[in-house]
């Protein structure tokens, strides 16, 4: 008598693979401590009312500073972390967002806390179309084209006259009493930054987000897998692109002042980079650590050394000494480990 | 006429400075695979060894050119065994070694600004501001001389390279690092010295770049824009490329900057890079596309 061939059909198969899925979800879920981010964001909510006792503007600008940086970094995460792809040229599109969105407020008088999302949009649109261009190109190479867009953009901003040429463009500045007025950009950036690492989460988990750490293993062997990698990548970088172009638009109203050198230079790409990496590349709570690292960093160095120059420096030392010791990032270090704190663990 | 011969001639002056100016980047990345962001923050350190001779003590540039290429070359072998030897490992090695530089530039930028402060300098010997007449066209002493020590410098180094003991370790290493090693090639000893004359290659040059263009820290960030794209055109690792790209680049940026505007002739380069990285990563004389 012939042995009969077990051959299980295809669907009882997917069933089981979902079920072991799902259960692997819900324990993931059962672990994570979803509360701890949203009484921060509660907190941070809430905390506008010191302003009823006393001056915090301080406080209120650093937590709105790094609110916006989490924003920015979160956003570079997506094409820098996700899919791997490295980007020193991401104040282009910080410039892009903050120039469109002043032009309409110096012209038109529209507040950009309006037009953010528009700005991100024409961002993420330009993010596209440059991604179609470098994007071809990888490791080292893209990198230094990132560089070299920064630079041709810088060009073009300082030369452009319709919006200020070196000069930059005044913004008016809204007519809140002293200790309101950092308010509205207050909530804007928080919002922005809740809902930016809220949708990096859902990024990181959906189809694209397994496309982009596929390719950013092995770009090969994820496109013979039938991914296509290109449009992946180019849609990272769009969306990487509307993040950033957002924060821009919001925070040249906040300066009341837009200005290539403020916007255009290849410190603010850094810090993004510096922040991601910091924090951790690739995970979702990484960013926003980072940022909170690296602004703390900062305000110790401006405290204690003042001048810009050695701040640079400071920067540049971080950024090498995390880099040579600590390249996995906070997040990823402690994850590796298995240490990492529920509270941290966003992924 | 005249004007277009005047243009190439200022164009082909330049050339030889930039040549030497990509030409250590180029060995860096053809010996260890590193794109050294930091190599234009060096060269402006460099510049300020000369600078500071001569306005101290009155030592002309080109005299001080060994001394500024000897300081940054141990500051190369420093940085090397501090920074770079144990990255040799790491899996994303080129990648990292990338954003390494890029720290190391703004800590070098933030040094140098932070003694010297970011004012524009230049050295002032007689001849940089002294020029040679041929009817109606002239030629600028100070560039001329620039040019002329560059060439020499770069015909030292290619002479080297493929005579020397040494100059064939680091052609081998550049060709095929894992087969030179197993054929016994010290691999790090080369790295070490291919390093080291790298970085000396751009003290040298900054002590050239001191008068030949105004410069302060901040400066670095055109420069190495300007310079990848030479290195890039010339197809990294190769010297011969490098000064074939310096000069056309530079002779191409010279007319866009008479013909069509000053503030163009910078944008060549970027541009160019541009261009060059999107359809021949491996550049006019690379021979495979390593960068890509």
């Amino acid at each position: 008598m012939a042995a009969t061939l077990h051959t299980p059909d295809a669907g009882a198969v997917l069933a089981a693979r979902k079920a072991h899925d799902e259960k692997l979800a819900k324990r993931a879920d059962q672990t994570r401590a979803t509360w701890f981010p949203v009484t921060v964001l509660a907190v941070l909510l809430a905390l506008p009312l010191l302003q009823f006792t006393g001056n915090y503007n301080y406080l209120l600008h650093l937590v709105l500073f790094t609110a916006s940086y989490v924003v920015m970094a979160a956003g570079w995460n997506i094409l820098g972390g996700f899919a791997g792809y490295v980007s020193l040229g991401h104040a282009v599109f910080f410039a892009i967002g903050g120039y469109f969105s002043g032009v309409l407020l110096a012209r038109f008088g529209i507040s950009t806390l309006l037009t953010a999302p528009l700005a991100g949009l024409l961002a993420a649109v330009c993010g596209y179309l440059i991604g179609l261009i470098t994007l071809k190109v990888r490791g080292p190479s893209f990198i230094i084209s990132s560089i070299a867009l920064l630079m041709i953009a810088r060009i073009l901003f300082d030369h452009w006259t319709f919006i200020g040429g070196a000069n930059g463009l005044a913004l008016p500045i809204n007519d809140l009493p002293v200790l309101w007025a950092k308010l509205p950009y207050y909530y804007a950036f928080i919002l922005m930054a809740a809902f930016t690492v809220w949708a990096t989460y859902r990024i990181k988990h959906s189809k694209l987000g397994l496309g982009l750490r596929a390719l950013s293993k092995d770009e090969i062997k994820a496109e013979s897998a039938g991914i296509d990698t290109r449009f992946y990548k180019v849609v990272a970088f769009a969306l990487s692109a509307f993040f950033v172009g957002m924060a821009g638009a919001v925070w040249g109203e906040y300066l009341t002042y837009l200005r290539p050198n403020i916007f255009l230079i290849i410190l603010v790409s850094a810090n993004l980079v510096l922040m991601c990496i910091l924090g951790g590349k690739g995970t979702i709570a990484g960013p926003a650590i980072g940022a909170i690292l690296i602004v703390g960093i900062n305000e110790l160095f401006v405290a204690t050394m003042g001048a810009s120059e050695l701040n640079l420096f400071g920067t540049g030392l971080v950024m090498a000494v995390a880099l040579m010791f600590f390249p996995l990032g906070v997040v990823g270090t402690l994850a590796r480990k298995g240490k990492l704190p529920r509270i941290l663990n966003w992924d | 006429m005249a004007q277009f011969i005047q243009v190439l001639i200022l164009g082909l002056a330049l050339g030889g400075v930039i040549a030497l100016m990509g030409s250590g980047l180029s060995l860096v990345f053809g010996v260890m695979r590193i794109v050294n962001l930091a190599h234009p923050s060096l060269i402006i350190a460099g510049a300020y060894v000369a600078y500071w001779a001569f306005k101290l003590w009155g030592i002309d540039p080109i005299v001080m050119l060994p001394v500024a290429a000897l300081i940054l070359a141990g500051i190369g072998v420093l940085l090397y065994r501090l920074m770079f030897e144990k990255e040799a490992k790491s899996a994303r090695y080129s990648e990292m070694t990338v954003l390494l530089t890029f720290a190391l530039a703004m800590m070098v930028e933030g040094l140098l600004g932070a003694f010297f402060t970011n004012t524009q300098r230049v050295t002032s010997p007689d001849y940089a501001t002294d020029a040679f007449f041929l009817g109606d066209i002239f030629i600028p002493k100070g560039q001329l001389y620039a040019g002329i020590v560059s060439l020499v410098i770069i015909g030292a180094l290619a002479l080297f390279l493929k005579y020397s003991r040494m100059g064939y370790a680091i052609r081998a290493t550049t060709q095929n690092r894992d087969a030179a090693e197993l054929l016994g090639v010290n691999v790090n000893l080369v790295s070490v010295v291919a390093f080291a004359i790298g970085i000396g290659l751009a003290g040298a040059a900054g002590a050239l770049v001191s008068f030949v263009f105004s410069f302060f820290p901040a400066k670095q960030w055109e420069w190495i824009a300007m310079l990848m794209s030479v290195v890039v055109l010339g197809g990294m690792g190769s010297i011969l490329g490098t000064v074939v790209a310096a000069f056309s680049l530079s002779v191409i940026a010279a007319f866009v900057g008479t013909w069509v505007g000053a503030t163009w002739s910078t944008m060549t380069f970027f541009l160019a890079l541009f261009v060059i990285l999107l359809i021949r990563p491996e550049g006019l004389f690379g021979e495979k596309p390593e960068m890509a």
